[in-house]
């Protein structure tokens, strides 16, 4: 009966076009953050460089050839890039200054031998465990992520050896071993190793720094340690900027990775985008909604200060007010998740046919939004409610 | 004394201005002309208005200290009001407003307010909406609405206006009959008319 008199006989024009501009505006918000953090998450654990990481180096000319320009990096430079409002951080890529061979050396795999080049990395750019990430002197082993393309070099050497190639697992279980020397061969000293992970964005052996600092202090002929390559990590959805940076610096990096930042870059703004118009959509459709229910209860004035003279308490003529406006936002939430499962359907298989594979669970910052976007309009309707309807008391 | 009415003469027997007390289960009579303060005092003792000077106590306790939860208490089931324009809702039927008011407490059954309308000859109004009803017609669903609680005094305002005499002694008998029932007391605002019956006080503005 009192739904009856206070809700019934309503002009539901403005309510209806309330309704559908929050329905809009929660389906995109959720859509938006949820494939904006999918989107970020792309590239994340499919090699062992951390997300947003690449390395570069500079590129060489004619006139570096002849030496006329450096190819290395100074501290000064390195500082320059690390200053720049969309690099998250610069670290330099250290290589070895003494002799080092890599070889097999595990009775089941036929002797394969090699001179190498290592570098290390500083280890907040690696995606691996830091425990296993470690070597000091007397360990039995130094762990090493190799490049994926030495993987496939090594099945190519077994292929021809009439050897069964190995998986990533299998070269894992594979006991290597490194040969450290000084340029005069006067000194040598053998380590045992073991591959941990694989990259495909290195195209070097990467070992643990302590490993490098090691070889260098005892092997190295004494000449400076020069830095030819930096790893660079910069900020999610900025790698436009990023990109800009290097061309205008003369550097260059793989290109495989420019084009996943890219990639991640405009599609994570185009979502921005989306997520920002949609806030938008939310927030006024939300104060539309609010302002409807101050309409509904100034043109129920006369009711409601009736049921309150009756002795009807304003707690529970409140509590109504609350409800119907915390329902319909509620359906319109409901509607809105059900319509970001269907938009979801379709856009996960349109990413997946264009070789994005992204993840396909919903994300909680997604449903957090929701709630979010729910908690405070239903603290807006309570606080709008219990002002009007004391306004009338 | 009300803040609009201090500028009106007002005789020495007059209730502004003067310290009055209504004991419990008295009938009282209410009686001035236009413009005397009758609505005034209907509202002001129901706590709607408080631009007076003076106190007012209900049960030793002034009422401009009371809180909202002591409000709707008091006006849930202890005092009932005849407002001079009746308050209905025109646009729900007369059952709706009657079952409005009684589910607050479950005073009646919906058979007894039946029943009362039956007296007043208006039981034929049941699902008709308030508004479409006359104005005696109306007062007489106001009247049956405030009975439908509990309550220790019925203030009412000018609740016969648009009633015969006949129907103004069944509204009459029908009240008095019920508040004798809970040993409750009313008091009466009219323009004069005391309508032949035996009120315990008369007052005057």
């Amino acid at each position: 009966m009192l739904n009856k008199l206070l809700f019934k006989n309503q002009d539901k024009k403005q309510l209806i076009i309330a309704i559908i501009g929050a329905f809009m505006g929660i389906t995109f918000l959720i859509t938006s953050i949820h494939y904006l953090i999918r989107v970020n998450e792309f590239g994340e654990g499919a090699d062992i460089l951390g997300p947003n990481t690449i390395i570069v180096q500079k590129k060489v000319s004619n006139s570096s050839t002849l030496g006329f320009a450096r190819t290395d990096f100074s501290k000064n430079e390195i500082e320059k890039i690390k200053s720049k409002p969309f690099i998250h951080d610069v670290k330099p890529v250290i290589a070895n200054n003494f002799d080092v061979s890599f070889e097999t050396a595990d009775p089941l795999v036929p002797r394969f031998r090699s001179d190498v080049f290592i570098q290390t990395v500083d280890p907040e750019f690696l995606d691996v465990d830091l425990t296993n990430w470690d070597w000091k002197e007397g360990n039995d082993f130094v762990p090493m992520i190799m490049p994926r393309d030495f993987l496939v070099m090594l099945n190519t050497f077994m292929s021809a050896s009439g050897i069964p190639q190995i998986s990533d697992d299998l070269a894992m279980d594979i006991k290597f071993k490194f040969t450290l020397s000084n340029n005069s061969d006067s000194e040598k000293e053998w380590v045992d190793a073991r591959i941990v992970g694989f990259t495909n964005e290195v195209a070097s052996i990467l070992v643990p720094e302590t490993f490098m600092t090691y070889g260098n202090n005892k092997f190295s002929d004494g000449t400076e340690q020069k830095i030819t390559q930096v790893m660079i990590s910069g900020e999610e959805s900025e790698f436009g900027l990023v990109e800009e940076m290097l061309e205008k610096r003369g550097l260059e990096t793989k290109n495989s990775q420019m084009v996943v930042g890219r990639l991640k870059s405009m599609v994570g703004t185009l979502f921005l985008v989306v997520l920002g118009i949609s806030v938008i959509a939310v927030f006024v459709s939300g104060l539309v909604l609010i302002q409807y229910m101050q309409l509904l209860m100034t043109r129920n004035s006369y009711e409601v200060r009736t049921l309150m003279r009756m002795g009807h308490h304003p707690k529970k003529i409140i509590r109504m007010f609350f409800l119907y406006f915390v329902k319909i936002f509620g359906i319109v939430a409901g509607l809105g998740l059900i319509l970001f499962f269907i938009f979801k359907f379709f856009l996960d298989s349109m990413f997946a046919n264009g070789g994005l594979y992204i993840g396909t669970n919903v994300t909680i910052g997604s449903i957090s939004a929701l709630l979010i976007a729910y908690g405070l309009f239903a603290f807006a309707s309570y606080r709008t409610a219990t002002k009007g309807i004391f306004n009338e008391y | 004394m009300p803040k609009p009415l201090a500028s009106i003469q007002h005789g020495e027997k007059s209730i502004w201005g003067n310290e009055i007390e209504l004991n419990s289960g008295k009938k009282i009579l209410l009686n001035a002309s236009s413009g005397k303060g009758k609505s005034t005092f209907a509202t002001t003792v129901f706590g709607l208005r408080n631009d007076y000077e003076g106190t007012i106590t209900y049960d030793n306790v002034d009422i401009k200290t009371l809180s909202v939860d002591d409000w709707t208490e008091i006006r849930k089931s202890k005092i009932s009001v005849v407002f001079q324009d009746l308050q209905l809702f025109p646009k729900l039927s007369v059952k709706e407003n009657l079952l409005l008011k009684n589910s607050l407490t479950d005073t009646f059954t919906e058979q007894e307010l039946l029943e009362r309308l039956e007296l007043l000859e208006i039981e034929n109004k049941w699902e008709q909406k308030c508004g479409l009803l006359s104005m005696g017609q109306q007062q007489r669903v106001a009247i049956i609405r405030a009975l439908a609680q509990p309550f220790k005094w019925l203030v009412m305002d000018e609740p016969f206006s648009h009633l015969d005499e006949e129907n103004t002694q069944r509204c009459l008998k029908m009240i008095d009959k019920r508040a004798t029932e809970i040993s409750a007391g009313f008091v009466l605002t009219t323009l004069g008319d005391d309508h032949s019956f035996n009120f315990d006080q008369e007052l005057n503005l």
